[in-house]
């Protein structure tokens, strides 16, 4: 059990403009889980929508080829959240567990934590595209 | 803990507590009068204690009362199935029994007992001396006490539901009669409604009631937990609230939502339904998770690994929870791609629930050699039982599979294996771990050694066999079962397993409810954890923490030195109560700076009043005493008037205080960096997702139906809902400038445009229902025109809450309650009119504008 | 060749075997998912030994580790490993998926309704529908695709032997298709919980080589057989007086109802209502006393025949073969 150290220097963040909390939004973590969540009503909603009125041996080309865009720009989009978590991970020297009371420590967290949801949103995209590679019909 | 860590760092102007204790009479004289500010009401008026610690144990004690009536329910419900062909109770009373046993387990247990035990800890691990809005709790738990007391009760005058706790119609509407179903749904209704309220307690508490200094990054993981599940209630429930008042609407008044035949669709209640119940699901466990989380890293002796990864976990869980819901639809007929999308999503959610059960291990690996004390004990049967769990889950999550054990005991066992496991156990395991700060004595280590062991073998004995028994063809909900199927020994095995499992909760109540007059008290911090709750004294006092820490780790009581002490002598924030006013600190969400000293309100029995009143209203209308109803209604906005009218948002003697260590707060704070503000978004955010959920109806309907709107169907015509429209914009308007002008403190104005925005609002409900009317609309032809009216009516009931809000500002600036630097009020409301002018956009292009362009 | 390595599963538990198991599978569909459940288990069994005994030892273990370690267990246990199995059982279960849908190559002949409680078939011989209650037959080898629907509330039709279920719910036509492999009676299952007889909305399914079942179709198609002694003549007047012909139908005769079950060969089934074995007995108790075999039937209790009538009609109902 380390205490404070009082000897150690206090942090001085990279860029200490870009960690004010005033510059932090809370929401960065709901863009990964809200870029899935379109994803996810988009892919179904075509594809009910489509099967409700066509017929139960319908094909679904068209609506595969929409899904594979979707799932396309999804994946862009959450690849980007995720580089832009990683930065600021990664920003300035540290790489421990972000358990420090400096404003860096704090950015650096909510990076990471954006980096790591942005993954598990890209999980959750690209298993919900699967089942178009599979599925040729409406049955 | 480990010595390789790197020495704790801190920002160059981090407050330090003070340096010299105040003189020992100085701190006897804040100790006084902490002390007379938070005392307990004693006497019959004890029951008017609105403060956490209070609230949160009635509240906790309640849902562990209505957990052991939903386990004898169970255990009758084994009697009944010990043998084949039994009759120890009828079909009549077993469907009574398992719509009780869910719903009881899942609306009056599982989900209130989070809530509640949150309550009860929450502020004392975030250092705070009570929630923001302590009348709130109470009125929620009162709300809790009556409903559930209510559907509880419903069962010993034979007029239990019998639906099931997922009530599908049309069985739900025109198979059952009497008044079993209407209990359920107006019953649970009144309950969620206390639950949305205990959830935006929580969220406000969460975000804005940290001790300075804890930053985002350094919240108690228990802590996360809970904010992601108080926003997933935000999310699920209201769907079902909406779902509720569609089915209750079709009961009442014949307005066909579900009805085929004429439009309705009994599969829009299932998507409502299980919008609500998946995420449910994880609404219930992931707060246990939370508990494990904490108290992983006090028996490991070491902070949590991969902290970030958990908190992924939590929200990853949180989010991805609610892309699952059709897993319980597989066997629906929905077509193949819609069952591959969302089998998919379920298969997706196994990773980030996995994650954190590694975390967990890691973490035990990382830290010394673990006591095996019964918390640990609790944890780690709960790991074996989750994971059994969590694998079948991850099986039944595929279709193929599915199709064979949907609706049968294999998803009995799956589904208690994750809720027993990963809900009940860590739950169990908490109360012995926390029990000190409650009273002040431990448990007894024997009786938990001897609760756990009957708990977990019992449990296994009852549920592994279910798997097998559902594979060899045992449905879920029969009341008997023939002897051909060869399925007597298996359930026989499960009911001996159920007893076993209920006698390891006798045990525990045993060991909870005896006397502890002659135990010592335990000592303090009894299993050296490291988080603030348990810097308290035991036993604690009422004034919830000494004065408010700052906070520079994850784990002050092992990082911080002096961290008790310093807490102890007064060193911190908010050492006293100079004026007896119960006091707090708000702070803001990201980097926990503290921006308010809040006054929270003291004990009373106007929320009791309160829910009386609220309560009435669903259990008059139960029975169709419709005068009764309104009068209650009446009686309850009343009273909730007047205790907002004398308990918030009062303006304070003086403009700051000092709070200690050189700082000085605000005692008056509106908008934003308000917690009214919050809360208030935060209810109107629940109420926009109830009416989303109305909406989805309406496009549901339109998949649904060859041709929406029908072909026969009236026309609204433009004229009539564009005019209810702008009537209510400009309603909105006015209300939006008189905040201006209060603001810029020219009453001449502000009094005018109120009640300009008052006339608009009340004009716009009128035309807005008028425009059905007018055409001859009728609800109970068809589910399109129950629609319309439904979201109009949607609509004028907003609009008229939003007149009463408004005579609500204009009186208290009338009273001088409010002025231009105190405005929270008129602030507020104009929030709530931002969301009425997007209800009523939204509504107006749906029934005026859809039927053009479709 | 295909069924050797099928037989093997349930001989890993010998108490699969039964005539409502899903896993002792006797059509396509339950084989192919029996399969996948066995693999399901077996894999799950070992990640569970593995995470338990990791458990065990973080907790118990001595020596601690270092904070790299655990974070590489974190990443490669927690994160990799789970995302790389779950994504193959993913695509397994998703491969798995058209053929479980396929309703095979003919157009359904079978429309199946479930009303509360039992079971209702029709079936398309040529241009007529016969219709028959609570016993199914089904070919044998042949993949035989169902219409399910529903005139009151939701049930869910189950025949785990042969296959997975699906719900018949009001104002939907579903479908399921079944393909037996294996000659035999399997009793199904009512599965979505419909009032309070759920638990005695069962059936049977038999599954004949195609030329049994043919011949059987087309004696089902038949009117029904004449009584043949004195007492079934009686019965057959009696069960007109009493208007039991208002519910049910007997082909050929003046009883042409349509609420309740058909009862034209009603004596070649080989249960009554789905529950109870099809003798004189059963018969009289359904007559007298249906709520106690079903409770909240729809069909009213005849207690003011006599014995003898009660007998008679019994009789004459045994005889429609």
């Amino acid at each position: 059990m380390s205490p404070v150290s009082q000897g150690a220097p206090p942090e001085t963040p990279r860029d200490p403009a870009s960690t004010a909390e005033t510059e932090e939004s809370l929401w960065w973590l709901a863009s990964a889980p809200l870029a899935w969540v379109l994803h996810l009503l988009a892919t179904y909603l075509t594809a009910a929508n489509y099967c409700a009125k066509a017929a139960e041996d319908a094909s679904l080309t068209g609506v595969r080829l929409a899904i594979a865009g979707y799932t396309a720009v999804a994946l862009l989009a959450l690849v980007l959240l995720a580089r832009r978590g990683w930065r600021r991970h990664r920003a300035g020297e540290s790489l421990g567990p972000h358990d420090f009371d400096t404003r860096a420590d704090r950015h650096r967290f909510l990076g990471f934590t954006l980096f790591l949801l942005s993954g598990a949103a890209i999980l959750g995209v690209a298993f919900a595209a699967l089942p178009a590679v599979f599925m040729e019909t409406c049955r | 803990m480990s010595d390789e860590r790197e020495p704790r760092r801190r920002e160059a102007d981090d407050v330090e507590p003070l340096a010299e204790a105040p003189s020992k009479e100085v701190r006897e004289a804040q100790e006084e009068r902490l002390r007379a500010t938070w005392k307990t009401p004693e006497g019959w008026r004890y029951w008017s204690a609105v403060n956490n610690s209070e609230v949160g144990l009635w509240y906790t004690s309640l849902c562990l009362i209505f957990l052991f009536f939903g386990g004898v329910l169970a255990l009758v419900m084994r009697i009944q199935l010990a043998q084949p062909g039994s009759d120890f109770v009828t079909a009549d009373q077993f469907d009574q029994l398992f719509t009780m046993h869910g719903s009881v387990m899942m609306f009056l247990f599982a989900v209130p007992v989070f809530e509640a035990f949150s309550i009860m800890v929450l502020p004392e691990m975030l250092g705070a001396r009570d929630l923001p809005f302590p009348r709130l709790s109470a009125f929620g738990f009162w709300c809790f006490a009556i409903g559930g007391v209510f559907f509880c009760g419903s069962i010993f005058f034979d007029m239990g539901p019998r639906g099931g706790w997922f009530m599908y119609p049309p069985l739900t509407t025109d198979y059952l009669g009497g008044y079993g179903p209407d209990i359920w749904l107006l019953g649970l209704s009144f309950i969620e409604v206390a639950s949305i309220a205990a959830a935006v307690e929580l969220l406000v508490g969460i975000l804005k009631t940290r001790p300075p200094g804890m930053r985002i990054n350094l919240i108690p993981l228990y802590a996360w937990y809970i904010l992601v599940v108080a926003v997933m209630i935000l999310f699920a429930f209201p769907p079902l609230i909406a779902g509720d008042v569609l089915l209750e609407m079709e009961r009442l008044l014949d307005w066909p939502f579900f009805d085929p035949a004429r439009g309705g669709d009994p599969l829009l209640w299932q998507h409502l339904f299980w919008i609500f119940g998946h995420p449910e699901v994880y609404i219930v466990f992931l707060p246990s998770v939370a508990l494990v989380a904490i108290m992983v890293p006090t028996f490991a002796k070491t902070p949590m690994v991969g902290y970030s990864w958990v908190v992924l976990a939590a929200l990853g869980t949180g989010f991805l929870s609610f892309g699952l819901w059709v897993h319980h639809m597989f066997t629906t007929g929905l077509p193949g791609i819609s069952l591959g999308i969302f089998s998919a999503a379920s298969e997706s959610i196994a990773v980030p629930t996995g994650v954190q059960i590694f975390c967990f291990i890691a973490t035990l690996m990382v830290g010394k050699k673990a006591e095996l004390r019964v918390p640990l004990l609790f944890v780690l049967g709960g790991f074996s039982t989750f994971v059994i769990g969590g694998l079948t889950g991850v099986m039944v999550a595929l279709v193929p599979f599915d199709m064979q054990a949907h609706d049968t005991y294999f998803v009995v066992g799956h589904l208690h294996s994750v809720l027993i496991g990963g809900t009940i156990f860590p739950i169990v395991g908490a109360v012995y771990y926390f029990f000190p700060l409650v009273g002040g004595k431990q448990l007894s280590e024997k009786l938990g050694r001897l609760a756990f062991w009957l708990m977990f073998i019992g449990f296994n004995i009852t549920f592994v066999p279910m798997h097998l028994t559902g594979l060899l063809g045992m449905p879920r909900r029969v009341f008997t079962y023939p002897e051909e199927l060869g399925l007597g020994t298996l359930n026989l095995v499960s009911t001996v397993g159920s007893f076993v499992l209920a006698s390891g909760f006798l045990v525990f109540a045993i060991d909870v409810l005896r006397r502890k007059k002659n135990q010592p008290y335990s000592e303090r911090n009894p299993w050296g954890a490291g988080t603030i709750e348990w810097s308290a004294p035991m036993p604690d006092e009422a004034w919830g923490i000494r004065s408010i820490p700052e906070i520079d780790s994850r784990y002050p009581l092992w990082d911080q030195p002096n961290f008790v002490r310093d807490i102890d002598e007064g060193r911190f924030y908010l050492p006293d109560a100079e004026e007896e006013l119960r006091e707090t600190l708000v702070t803001s969400p990201i980097d926990a700076k503290p921006v308010q000293c809040l006054r929270v309100a003291g004990p009373t029995f106007k929320t009791h009043l309160a829910a009386l009143g609220v309560g009435g209203v669903f259990i008059f209308t139960t029975f169709h005493w419709y005068w009764p109803a309104l009068a209650s209604g009446v009686f309850g906005l009343v009273m909730i008037l007047n205790w907002l009218w004398t308990g918030t948002a009062p303006i304070p003697e003086k403009k700051e205080k000092h709070v200690g260590l050189g700082l000085t707060l605000p005692l008056y704070v509106s908008g934003p960096g308000a917690v009214g503000w919050w809360a208030m978004m935060i209810t109107m955010l629940a109420d926009l997702v109830a009416f989303m959920a109305l909406v989805f109806g309406y496009f549901f309907y339109w998949t649904a139906n060859d041709t929406w709107p029908p072909t026969d169907a009236e026309d609204l015509g433009l004229l009539w809902p564009l005019g209810g429209l702008g009537l209510g914009l400009l309603a909105w308007t006015a209300t939006a400038m008189a905040r201006r002008f209060n603001r810029a403190d020219r009453p001449g104005l502000f009094y005018p445009a109120l009640a300009l925005g008052a006339l608009a609002a009340l004009a716009s409900g009128v035309v807005l229902l008028w425009a059905p009317w007018r055409v001859g609309m009728d609800p109970t032809r068809h589910a399109y025109p129950a629609m319309v009216w439904l979201l109009l009516i949607w609509c004028a009931i907003h609009l008229a809450v939003g007149v009463i809000m408004q005579g609500y500002c204009f009186a208290r600036r009338a009273a001088k309650r409010m002025d231009a630097e105190h405005d929270a009020d008129i602030v507020n409301v104009t929030l709530y009119w931002h969301f009425v002018a997007l209800t009523l956009l939204v509504t107006v292009a749906a029934v005026a504008g859809f039927p053009k362009v479709s | 060749m295909r069924n050797r390595a099928l037989t093997i599963a349930p001989l890993l538990f010998a108490g699969c075997e039964g005539v409502q198991s899903a896993l002792a599978p006797a059509g396509r569909d339950a084989e192919r998912i029996a399969n996948l459940f066995w693999a399901m288990v077996v894999g799950g069994g070992v990640v569970w030994l593995i995470v338990m005994a990791v458990a065990v030892y973080g907790a118990r273990a001595k020596h601690e580790h270092s904070e790299k370690l655990a974070g590489r267990f974190i990443l490669w246990g927690g994160v990799v490993f789970p995302t790389v199995t779950i994504t193959a059982l993913l695509i397994g279960g998703l491969a798995l998926l058209p053929p479980t849908l396929d309703l095979g190559p003919d157009e359904p002949r079978l429309a199946v309704v479930g009303e509360q409680f039992w079971w209702r078939a029709r079936y398309r011989q040529g241009d007529q529908w016969v219709e028959v209650a609570n016993e199914l037959h089904l070919p044998t080898g042949r993949r035989t695709a169902m219409t399910l629907e529903s005139p009151d509330v939701i049930h869910a039709f189950w025949v785990p032997s042969l296959g997975g279920k699906v719900d018949t719910i009001p104002g939907r036509t579903n479908h399921i298709a079944y393909e037996p492999t294996r000659a035999g009676t399997y009793r199904g299952a009512c599965t979505e919980y419909c009032g309070q007889a759920h638990a005695l909305m069962a059936f049977h399914v038999v599954a004949e080589e195609p030329a049994a079942f043919e011949t059987w179709l087309a004696h089902q198609a038949e009117p029904a057989t004449e009584p043949t002694d004195a007492e079934a003549t009686r019965g057959a007047a009696l069960f007109l007086e009493h208007g039991c012909g208002a519910c049910h139908a007997v082909r050929g005769t003046e009883a042409a109802g349509v609420i309740g079950p058909d009862l034209t060969h009603v004596g070649s089934r080989a249960h009554l209502g789905g529950v109870l074995p099809n003798d004189t007995a059963s018969l009289v108790r359904f007559i007298r006393e249906p709520e106690a075999i079903k409770p909240d039937v729809r069909m009213p209790a005849f207690t003011t025949l006599s014995d003898a009538e009660t007998a008679a009609i019994a009789h004459y109902l045994e005889g429609l073969r």
